[in-house]
């Protein structure tokens, strides 16, 4: 018996309505092979050379009832992920966003990351995607090399269950420097959005993870994931991204949303003294976010008590801003069904379907995407 | 039926200058832009701040992100605790000019009531407003207040000896003897009070 929604929720699935899109479910290979099959020659000897995270959890980084029937890495058995996590909850799309542990930002050769990022578009395109016609693609490129990110972006964002682009949350710089600019416009181009997931911060190359310096352990690293999407965010406003490319659609991912009403506030008050600055903004920053960025749940928000979250939803217009994520198999994943504090039906069906349908520009049926 | 109050000397107020008067116990900004005169509250509708104590600045736009125009110079002014822009012709805020804005009241050139008033328009009576003016600031916010026209070349004679030894000074100008050159102006007392209506 599919264990789908929440006693209470009326509506979802029904008339045609979806029921779940999750915006976050790690999918990886079961072995490294996979991936260096498509890598170009030059790199093949190498296999995946890739920064690792140094921070260690003690209870591992995965659920751990959902390691394959052969013992294999959960994420891996695609078919594992349509039993326990689609049809399970009935899941009417589901974004892939791969193995944080590929790191490309913090990669520091950029060929090599270029190489990377176009193997594993392949095998999601050729393995994963056409698994299910219900999952979504993330690809991945290499941000250090916006030009050769623009061309993946071209060569691989036509297909139609790709839709994003993924940047890790660690950078060299914010991502709203110009650098970076020619994603954007490829994405813009492409009708992708793009999405900041945690990956590569404080490894390789990349900046440490907090502005405070490296953290001591993984609880600290874990606690600060929106912190770094905070400054990564205030670039992109400042700088004009969201002035520069009005139908661009950016998705954080992963760095929880506890923070988005004092990110607003902030910003807006500043904007207010500061405006001569960044005089290209046309409107307060807060309105570019609630017009074209989206925050995911995972992992929720738990407040001392049940009716802060509810004043949280309505401090960061969540019936626009907020989408589900489940991040699948990891530790510290929420339940499509218990993860989210009660709301009301009209709450929920925006944060469970609809904004993401308006971020990924699904059709209701996955069947008519083109 | 509106109060009328007589404010300074038009030719005390020249182009780019700004006084601060007391009008039967409210705090009223009064600004000279390009030869038009405009008053607004002292008093910014975000925090109460003496609004018009702040630095005047121009208007900052941008045809695309990365891009900077200057424009209306004199025109705006900041806040001086956290720098909200207004217009000072209209009284509205730059960030939400439809919403948020400093209340204004209407000016004009009249002849004063009081004949007197317009006779003390000489050099040393000519500093009141400005007088008034630096009593609330520093003399960085003065600095702001004054542009290159406002010193020797001054048509209506309004500037003061000591002004003109600043701008002097400011602008590498050397004065041609000991004594300033008071009795080079051409002193033409401009005729009628700035009034403030309220």
């Amino acid at each position: 018996m599919a264990e789908r929604t929440h006693p209470g929720f009326e509506g979802a699935g029904a008339d045609g309505e979806l029921t779940l899109i999750d915006a976050d479910v790690h999918q990886r290979w079961a072995d490294e092979s996979e991936i260096v099959q498509y890598l170009p020659e030059r790199y093949r000897d190498d296999g995946l050379v890739l920064p690792t995270l140094l921070y260690r959890n003690p209870g591992g980084y995965f659920k751990d009832d959902e390691f394959t029937d052969d013992g294999g890495t959960p994420g891996s058995d695609l078919e594992k992920i349509v039993d326990d996590h689609l049809d399970r909850y009935g899941i009417d799309y589901a974004m892939f966003t791969g193995n944080s542990w590929l790191n490309l930002g913090a990669v520091p050769n950029r060929d090599y990351a270029g190489a990377v990022a176009e193997a594993y578009n392949r095998w999601l395109i050729e393995e994963c995607l056409s698994v299910d016609e219900r999952f979504l693609g993330s690809i991945f490129v290499p941000v250090r090399d916006p030009d050769r990110a623009a061309e993946l972006i071209g060569e691989y964002g036509e297909h139609p269950q790709v839709r994003q682009v993924m940047l890790p949350g660690g950078s060299e710089v914010p991502y709203g420097r110009p650098q970076y600019w020619p994603i954007y416009e490829a994405a813009q181009e492409q009708n992708l959005a793009v999405a900041v997931h945690p990956f590569s911060e404080g490894h390789g190359v990349s900046n440490p993870p907090t502005g405070a310096g490296h953290p001591n352990n993984y609880i600290e690293w874990h606690t600060l994931l929106g912190t770094i999407f905070m400054g990564q965010l205030a670039s992109m406003i400042t700088e004009g991204v969201f002035v520069e490319y009005p139908e661009l659609r950016v998705a954080f991912i992963e760095g929880g949303y506890g923070w988005v009403p004092h990110f607003m506030w902030r910003m807006d008050k500043n904007w207010k003294g500061l405006r001569s600055q960044v005089p290209w903004l046309e409107k307060p920053p807060s309105e570019y976010i609630r017009e074209q960025v989206w925050f995911a749940s995972q992992p929720v928000e738990e407040p001392e008590r049940p009716d802060h979250h509810s004043h949280l939803m309505e401090m960061m217009h969540a019936e626009e801003t907020l989408i589900f994520a489940s991040d699948y198999p990891h530790w510290d994943g929420d339940s499509p069904v218990w993860g989210l504090p009660p709301m009301d039906d009209g709450l929920e069906r925006a944060v469970r379907y609809e904004n993401a349908q308006r971020l990924w520009d699904l059709p209701a049926d996955p069947g008519d995407l083109a | 039926m509106k109060t009328r109050f007589e404010v300074c000397p038009a030719a005390d107020l020249g182009p780019g200058e700004r006084t601060i008067a007391d009008l039967d116990g409210l705090s009223v900004g009064v600004f000279n832009v390009d030869g038009d005169y405009y008053a607004l509250k002292n008093d910014c509708p975000h925090q109460r701040a003496p609004l018009c104590e702040g630095s005047l600045t121009g208007l900052m736009t941008a045809e695309a992100p990365g891009e900077f125009e200057y424009g209306r110079d004199g025109e705006i002014v900041r806040c001086p605790w956290h720098g909200w822009e207004f217009d000072v012709t209209t009284g509205e805020s730059v960030f939400n000019p439809h919403r948020v804005k400093a209340k204004t009241f209407e000016t004009s050139v009249e002849d004063s009531d009081d004949p007197g008033t317009v006779e003390t328009s000489e050099p040393a009576s000519a500093n009141a407003g400005r007088l008034d003016f630096s009593t609330g600031t520093t003399a960085d916010d003065a600095d702001t207040v004054d542009t290159p026209d406002n010193g020797a070349e001054t048509e209506d004679g309004a500037a003061t000896d000591a002004e003109a030894t600043t701008e002097a000074d400011r602008y590498g100008a050397t004065l041609a003897g000991e004594e300033p050159p008071v009795d080079t102006y051409d002193v033409d007392v401009e005729e009628g009070v700035v009034v403030v209506y309220l």
